[in-house]
C-alpha cells in the first residue's frame, strides 16, 4: 500500500516538473511578452498544483497538507490578477503593439464599439437639444 | 531500497530539476528586452522557489517552512502589483514631461 502511495506521489511530482519544463521552454520559444505570459501562467497554476498535490499524497492528511492547500488556493487567486496587471502594463507602455502582434480581431471589436458609441452620442445630443428647446 | 530512501531521492531530484529551471528563468530575466519580460520571469522564479521551499519542508520534516512559502507567495504577488503600478506611473510622468 505504501509503495503505491509513493508511486502516485512520484508521478504527480514528475508531471508537475514536466509542466514546469514546458513553461520554461515556452519562455525562450516565444518572441513577444504577451505570448511569454501565456507560458508563464502554466507554471503558476498547473505545475505548482501537481507538485503540491504530490507532496500532499506523500505526507497524508494533516496540518502540513492544509498549509499546502492554502498555498495552492492563494496562488490560483493571485496568478490571474498579476497576469492581468502585467498585460495592462504592456499595453499601456508599448507604443509599437500593433506592429508586434496581430490585432485585427481587436480592431474589428473597436470598430463595432465605435459604432455603438457614436449611436449613444447621437442619442445624448438629441436629448440635449430637446432639453435646450424646452427651455 | 528502503521507502524513506526512495522519498529522499525523489525530493532531491525534484529540487535539482527546479534549480536548473530557475537558472534558465534567470537568464530570461537578464536578457529580457522589455521591463515586462523581466517582471514575468521574476514572477515565474518566485513560483519555482515556492515549490522548492515546499519540497524542502517535507524533506527536512520542518513544517514551519510552509509558512515561509505562504508568506513568499504573498510578497511575490505584492511585488508584481507594486512594480506594475510604479512603471505605469513612470511612463505617464514621462509622457506628460514630453508634452510640456
Amino acid at each position: 500500500m505504501e509503495i503505491f502511495r509513493f508511486i502516485l506521489a512520484a508521478l504527480l511530482i514528475a508531471g508537475g516538473l514536466f509542466v514546469a519544463i514546458v513553461a520554461c521552454k515556452g519562455m525562450f520559444k516565444f518572441r513577444f511578452v504577451l505570448n511569454r505570459m501565456h507560458a508563464a501562467a502554466l507554471c503558476d497554476t498547473l505545475s505548482i498544483m501537481l507538485v503540491l498535490m504530490g507532496l500532499v499524497v506523500a505526507c497524508g492528511f494533516n496540518l502540513v497538507s492544509l498549509k499546502l492547500f492554502l498555498i495552492i488556493v492563494f496562488l490560483w487567486f493571485a496568478s490571474p490578477v498579476s497576469s492581468h496587471l502585467l498585460a495592462l502594463l504592456e499595453v499601456t507602455i508599448n507604443e509599437h503593439l500593433h506592429e508586434q502582434c496581430d490585432m485585427t480581431e481587436a480592431k474589428r471589436l473597436c470598430k463595432e464599439k465605435q459604432v455603438d458609441l457614436s449611436e449613444v452620442k447621437k442619442d445624448l445630443a438629441e436629448e440635449e437639444k430637446e432639453a435646450a428647446n424646452g427651455k | 531500497m528502503n521507502l524513506a530512501n526512495a522519498y529522499h531521492v525523489l525530493y532531491i531530484a525534484a529540487i535539482i530539476v527546479l534549480t536548473l529551471l530557475l537558472f534558465f528563468c534567470l537568464i530570461r530575466a537578464i536578457k529580457g528586452p522589455e521591463v515586462t519580460d523581466r517582471i514575468v520571469a521574476t514572477n515565474m522564479m518566485g513560483t519555482m522557489i515556492i515549490m522548492i521551499i515546499c519540497v524542502l519542508a517535507l524533506m527536512l520534516d520542518e513544517s514551519y517552512l510552509l509558512d515561509v512559502a505562504l508568506i513568499y507567495a504573498m510578497i511575490s504577488f505584492l511585488a508584481v502589483v507594486v512594480l506594475t503600478k510604479v512603471y505605469t506611473g513612470v511612463y505617464k510622468e514621462k509622457k506628460q514631461g514630453g508634452k510640456k
